[in-house]
């Protein structure tokens, strides 16, 4: 065949693809990567005067991060958002305790610095159990957030979460199940899941 | 105007062209039947987990979120990986008249994808994976799967280079498409989910990803197959080139700007969100006028389809891609798809497109291709009956519950004020209907692999006429004029 016909094709091919690759992927990737927890100007009040959001520190602590790995090994992105959409998109800020502390008037849609800190954003794949977004504000206490994982039916008879049963072993004395590290660590992160702190109100992060 | 018929020096050329392709494509067309036939089971136990969220419970390899992606997995990789593989190898050396060189080497690079699918199929099962559909294997598999795919597909670009024929083929030209979009959708997404330092990215990269490879891999790979087949079976070259070009380039560029809508009102700019579902509803532009084109095509021999399996799995494939293309375009707006989001129809579309246009047109591509390469014909025409059928009921019955499950569990979900669970439990019987439809796809598949290790191993009916999906092979005077076997 004629060497410019196939040059032509893959020259087109090529064009099709690196358009949307730069525009659409690229830069975005690259503008997010250089993203980092922004300080609170000064005048901003926020509870227990941290100084930037999001707060390593304060709101992700102990072996979050194995949480968050046995959070993503388990498959819980699959059934558990973790995106609370604005009110144009889906009615998620309505629904109690969703868009966090109501009460305080802190509950708010999630943005992209909500996720800096974490390796990839479990935003998601469907919605068969609640959005997790704020589960942190939900659930406050170890015991309730492991009967959650063991035992989900004891809390809601409808529910349709399976019993992590193998993330807990039977204690030799007799007490019941006992937390494997594994549960301890993916409580950790699922206790660390509050994603309404109020922004730091500076010029340009908005939006 | 019909298709010239073959000289005895062309079916010579052809015969020989057939047999250098024989064991490669072979190797990955029983592999990937074989991968098929484990996706479906999976697929299966998952609906039923969730449905019944307590059974067996105690074994972590039994959890939905342990065994859906690994139904994934083992379906895309596995199955549509190899299976469009195969085609693609057949269908250019065909086409470009070329025999398939290298055969050893592809033999070797399709024992390590095996392997690869494997890893990928076995890591996130026993929990070492990361959350992300298709994407959730370990960094090192990709690095596996990429290098055996690049192994395989490195002689395809060559063999378009050295076509005999001035005029470019359209099903060339999505083939083309096919073997370099892949490996850069697919090197792109697993390269910036795992540096990690673009979280929100990461997610939205690979929901890019799963419609790119809807767009890029699986549409392009069916459309190559129909538009081959059906020209072939019809007797008659395809109603307007100009037209399967024009629908070719506007797949092309819009193609990769897809995905991001999936995450409508997610923590995205509001600009990728939207520029996706715009993409997504012209392609639908893209894809009716391909589908009415080969259906134009068709015209008059409505026929065929009755008698020749290729022809129907494909025309089958064809109508479903375009349902595909006009529920994808609708679940892309605010107004339809902001209920839906999230919701049963998410994986009713995934579904669909990777069982209901993708394997179907691909299974119609291999009713055609293995009895060439082997010499033999397809044992029993019942079975080609019982796998057309019971894939049919089955890919309906999921996407009709999907959809229907899907509008009733978002409607709950948009009843802030309801609890929580009502959405699952008025969700329930439509989960039922899923489980049913894999279990029927399951069954459907145990004739089609009993049927390919036969051809596989050399246990294929001997005769001169085709095997027909009605007529008794080789009697009815239309059987031959109905297989389009003028070769």
């Amino acid at each position: 065949m004629k060497p410019n016909k196939f040059v032509n094709l893959i020259a087109g091919l090529a064009t099709a693809f690196a358009l949307p690759l730069i525009l659409l992927i690229i830069i975005p990737f690259v503008r997010q990567s250089d993203s980092v927890p922004i300080h609170y100007p000064e005048g901003q009040e926020v509870e227990g005067g941290v100084a930037a959001y999001p707060d390593a520190t304060l709101y992700r602590f102990g072996s979050s991060d194995f949480g968050a790995q046995v959070y993503a090994a388990e498959g819980c992105a699959y059934c558990h958002t973790q995106v609370i959409r604005p009110t144009y998109a889906g009615p998620d800020m309505w629904r109690p305790g969703w868009g966090g502390r109501e009460e305080e008037g802190l509950a708010r849609e999630t943005q992209p610095l909500d996720y800096t800190l974490e390796e990839i954003a479990p935003l998601g794949y469907q919605r068969i159990g609640q959005d997790l977004s704020n589960v942190g504000h939900r659930i406050t206490t170890r015991e309730l957030m492991h009967q959650h994982l063991l035992n989900p039916k004891e809390i809601d008879p409808d529910s349709g979460m399976p019993a992590y049963k193998h993330l807990y072993q039977m204690s030799p004395f007799g007490k019941g199940w006992e937390p494997t590290a594994k549960a301890e660590a993916l409580v950790d992160y699922l206790l660390s899941l509050k994603k309404d702190q109020p922004l730091p109100e500076v010029a340009g992060t908005k939006g | 105007m019909t298709l010239q018929e073959p000289t005895p020096e062309e079916i010579e050329e052809r015969a020989a062209i057939d047999r250098s392709a024989r064991y490669p494509v072979m190797f990955f067309f029983t592999s990937a039947a074989a991968w098929l036939l484990v996706a479906t089971l999976l697929g299966f136990i998952s609906s039923l987990k969730l449905r019944l969220p307590g059974l067996w419970d105690d074994y972590s390899i039994l959890g939905y979120g342990r065994l859906f992606p690994a139904h994934l997995n083992a379906l895309f990789y596995g199955w549509g990986m190899q299976a469009g593989v195969g085609v693609m190898l057949w269908l250019m050396a065909r086409l470009t008249r070329n025999q398939l060189s290298n055969q050893a080497g592809i033999l070797v690079a399709g024992h390590i994808w095996n392997a690869g699918v494997t890893f990928a199929v076995l890591t996130v099962w026993l929990g070492y994976g990361n959350s992300l559909p298709l994407l959730d294997f370990p960094k090192w598999v990709w690095l596996f799967l990429s290098a055996s795919y690049l192994l395989i597909v490195v002689g395809v670009i060559p063999m378009f280079r050295r076509r005999r024929e001035s005029l470019v083929y359209v099903s060339e030209m999505y083939l083309v498409g096919a073997a370099l979009w892949f490996p850069w959708i697919f090197i792109t997404a697993n390269i910036i989910i795992g540096k990690g330092t673009a979280p929100v990215m990461a997610s939205g990269v690979n929901a890019w990803y799963i419609t790119n490879l809807i767009y890029f891999w699986m549409a392009p790979i069916a459309l190559a197959i129909a538009y081959y087949i059906v020209p072939k079976i019809a007797g008659r070259p395809i109603y307007s080139y100009p037209l399967a070009q024009a629908s070719f380039w506007l797949l092309a560029f819009l193609a990769g700007w897809t995905g991001f809508s999936r995450f409508m009102g997610g923590p995205f700019p509001a600009w990728m969100p939207a520029v996706s579902g715009a993409a997504t509803i012209f392609i639908l532009l893209a894809i009716l006028a391909t589908v009415f084109n080969l259906l134009v095509t068709l015209k008059g021999c409505s026929k065929l389809w009755e008698y020749s399996p290729s022809l129907r799995f494909t025309v089958f494939g064809m109508l479903m891609l375009a349902v595909y293309a006009v529920l994808a375009a609708l679940s892309s707006t605010y107004s339809f798809g902001r209920d839906l989001q999230f919701s049963h129809f998410l994986v009713g579309l995934d579904t669909l497109a990777i069982y209901g246009f993708f394997s179907m047109t691909v299974f119609g591509a291999i009713y055609f291709i293995v009895p060439r390469i082997t010499g033999a014909e397809w044992p029993s025409g019942k079975r080609i009956r019982t796998h057309f059928w019971y894939s049919t009921y089955g890919i309906i019955t999921l996407v009709v519950t999907m959809l229907i499950g899907g509008i009733a569990q978002g409607g709950n979900l948009a009843q802030w004020d309801q609890t929580f669970s009502t959405s699952f439990v008025n969700s329930a019987a439509y989960v039922v209907g899923r489980a049913l439809a894999w279990a029927m796809i399951s069954f459907s598949n145990i004739s089609f692999l009993y049927q390919l290790t036969l051809m596989f191993i050399g246990k294929g009916r001997k005769s001169e006429g085709p095997t027909l999906i009605h007529t008794q092979p080789g009697e009815a005077e239309s059987a031959k004029m109905a297989a389009g076997l003028q070769e």
